[in-house]
């Protein structure tokens, strides 16, 4: 029972482990995917979920209903930025990151000063199981449910939807794209949202498992950056998915032989070591190999 | 005989000067020759506080010129050059502490606090530039690589983490193992057997500091006017086509990149020495983004004005540090709207407004630093999608 226990909580690591990162970079990526930006406030947008979602939960609103107000603020927030300043970046992609970078602080210590340093929490729902001595929490499961399906779901938008064939074809060549007919830019700021929005669902959803504070999503961001640098911008959410696999294995193991510390090393490790045989990320790397084999 | 002498002197004067560089004029090296006069006699009029604020802002200058290097001028940005400026502290406080009482100077420290952030940059560069990623990947793993190395250093209060006599001491900082042990000293050059100690908060640091400075300044002037200067602008401007042109990319942005990490170093070492303090905050987000934002509101492609914007940047978030903690935000402020409305920076694009005023009589106005330098040979730019 000890060992079945042992290797169900290995499994459950893993998959809580893969639940954070896909669920931090499944925006992020999307983003850069399509407009070759990395929005380095994307952890601010997560707070802003957080923020959000928590001021609903204190008023009476239903946890899930809030998680959806979470996105959604976010995804406000999101297109305000874009629209403000993020539109005058577009193809800079060292000034885009900069530039995001000094959203992101403009962002963080304004709450700071408005709303002070913390906010009140929210308890983490859905209590728990167990399996001999070892106890999980079914909030986490939920959680990675959550992240597949919230994937599942924007992988249909960009297969299925009209929208998805526009963001598609800006994706492959703007200029063509434009000159079809299809307003860039108007993809290029749904896009945005899209992501912002999905941001602040994950900030909702980490929020009933930490401590809020202006600088909360600092927390997620490096690793759903990484997350982003493996995965490539070619086809993301492929990309993020074999990335996502991929580091959330090297950390559950590391971080259980060593600690927290190695693990999150290992990760980083692991990513040089990634991108030492494909240098724009394994979606690139798939990709190419793919039009070589249909090009034979 | 006198003629020749004094046309060699020129030609080294002028090899200071060129097109990579804002300010070749007479006027600009008068008045940059009256600045540096008056820095030199700040101490005798300025307040002790002002001495060491003033310190404080040479110190930054020296660490915002070091990401210039790199990103105005080779086109590598690092969101964590903090990382290298941290390293270079952490590594003198070690040195120093373990062989201050054996060799009676910090020699051996200096160096230290230069060489390792190189090595630390050739390992990460030979494996970052030699996969040929790309570059937002290299700014986004460094920025990941300070993070993580200022994680590590945030959990060494356990006291196992004792390098000879120093302790790395989590939160608190560089410490001493021991209460015998000595705690971080001050520089203290050793020539033979004269030594010549400089306390952090005197004038005579100040000056060390300030001489500094002004090495490094030259230095990197020099460097950016040479032609391996001009190489590494053809590496910003295309890599490819520099590629073509014989040059091996990588080799040239790995070595750029290590002597940017030795000058970040170096400023670090001068910063642990000023404060006789190091600890893993300098690791942190707001240490690195302040680096960027000196560079990008100044002007990333010309040193001087880095060096104008990260003083006034540094005087002003103090100003405002007395109406409470809303220097990030206003600083936040300035590098976004400084981005939409110069995005070549705003003291360069000063500068290149006076020095056309100046030149107006002449009527010979050259485009400075917007051009590829030599070897375009009219051949358009190629486009890119991101």
């Amino acid at each position: 029972m000890d060992i079945l226990g042992q290797i169900i909580s290995y499994i459950y690591q893993y998959f809580d482990n893969l639940g954070f990162l896909l669920l931090s970079g499944v925006g992020l990526i999307i983003i850069y995917g399509m407009m070759g930006v990395i929005n380095m406030a994307h952890g601010e947008l997560m707070m802003i979920g957080a923020y959000v979602a928590v001021t609903a939960f204190h008023a009476g609103v239903p946890a899930p209903i809030a998680v959806v107000l979470g996105g959604l603020g976010a995804g406000v927030a999101g297109i305000i930025i874009e629209r403000l300043v993020i539109r005058h970046f577009y193809n800079q992609l060292l000034s885009s990151l900069v530039v995001t970078w000094g959203v992101s602080i403009i962002i963080s210590q304004g709450t700071l000063l408005l709303l002070g340093p913390s906010i009140m929490n929210m308890p983490t729902p859905l209590g728990s199981f167990s399996v001999g001595p070892f106890a999980f929490g079914v909030y986490r499961v939920v959680m990675f449910l959550v992240a597949l399906g919230l994937i599942v779901g924007v992988w249909s938008i960009f297969r299925w939807t009209r929208l998805g064939a526009q963001a598609q074809a800006t994706m492959e060549n703007p200029a063509m794209a434009d000159a079809l007919g299809i307003e860039t830019r108007r993809v290029y700021t749904l896009t945005f949202g899209l992501g912002s929005a999905l941001g602040g669902v994950a900030g909702a959803m980490f929020a009933m498992t930490a401590t809020i504070s202006p600088f909360f999503g600092q927390n997620y961001t490096p690793m759903a950056f990484i997350t982003v640098v493996i995965g490539g911008g070619a086809s993301p959410i492929l990309g993020l998915a074999y990335a996502g696999v991929y580091l959330s294995a090297v950390q559950t193991f590391a971080s259980n032989i060593f600690n927290e510390y190695i693990g999150y090393v290992s990760v980083m490790a692991a990513a040089l070591i990634a991108l030492l045989v494909m240098p724009s990320g394994i979606s690139d790397f798939i990709e190419r190999r793919r039009t070589r084999a249909t090009q034979r | 005989m006198q003629q020749t002498q004094s046309n060699g002197f020129v030609r080294f004067l002028r090899s200071f000067n060129g097109q990579q560089t804002l300010g070749n004029s007479r006027f600009f090296w008068c008045a940059w020759l009256v600045v540096v006069v008056l820095l030199v006699l700040l101490p005798f009029f300025g307040s002790r506080y002002q001495i060491i604020t003033a310190s404080n802002f040479l110190i930054s200058s020296i660490l915002a010129l070091s990401l210039c290097l790199i990103w105005g001028y080779c086109g590598i940005l690092s969101l964590g050059q903090a990382a290298f400026y941290c390293i270079g502290g952490y590594a003198y406080g070690i040195v120093a502490m373990n062989l201050i009482e054996a060799h009676g100077n910090t020699d051996l420290a200096i160096l230290a606090g230069m060489l390792a952030p190189a090595i630390f940059a050739a390992l990460l560069g030979f494996l970052m530039f030699y996969s040929r990623l790309k570059g937002v990947y290299v700014a986004i793993l460094m920025l990941v690589t300070s993070l993580l190395l200022g994680l590590f250093m945030r959990q060494t209060a356990d006291p196992s983490y004792v390098i000879g006599s120093a302790y790395l001491g989590g939160m608190n900082g560089l410490s001493p193992a021991k209460a015998s042990d000595p705690s971080l000293p001050n520089i203290i050059l050793g020539l033979g057997e004269s030594v010549m100690e400089f306390d952090g908060r005197g004038r005579e640091f100040y000056w060390l500091v300030l001489a500094v400075g002004i090495l490094v300044y030259l230095g990197l002037r020099w460097i950016v006017n040479s032609s391996f200067g001009y190489v590494l602008v053809a590496v910003r401007e295309d890599p490819e086509r520099a590629e073509t042109f014989g040059y091996d990319v990588r080799l040239v942005q790995l070595g750029v990149f290590c002597l940017s990490a030795a000058i970040a170093g170096l400023a670090g070492t001068l910063y642990t020495a000023w404060g006789t303090y190091i600890h893993p905050d300098g690791f942190s987000v707001a240490a690195n983004i302040l680096v960027v934002i000196w560079v990008a509101v100044g002007g990333r492609k010309d040193l001087t004005s880095v060096i104008v914007s990260t003083v006034a940047l540094n005087w002003i978030s103090i100003e405002l540090s007395t109406l409470g903690e809303i220097s990030m935000l206003v600083l936040g402020c300035i590098l976004v709207v400084a981005m939409m409305a110069a995005p070549e920076g705003v003291v360069s694009g000063l500068g290149q407004a006076i020095g056309r005023l100046i030149r107006k009589p002449a009527a010979t106005t050259t485009k400075i630093n917007s051009q590829p330098p030599a070897h375009s040979f009219g051949l358009p730019k190629v486009e890119r999608t991101p």
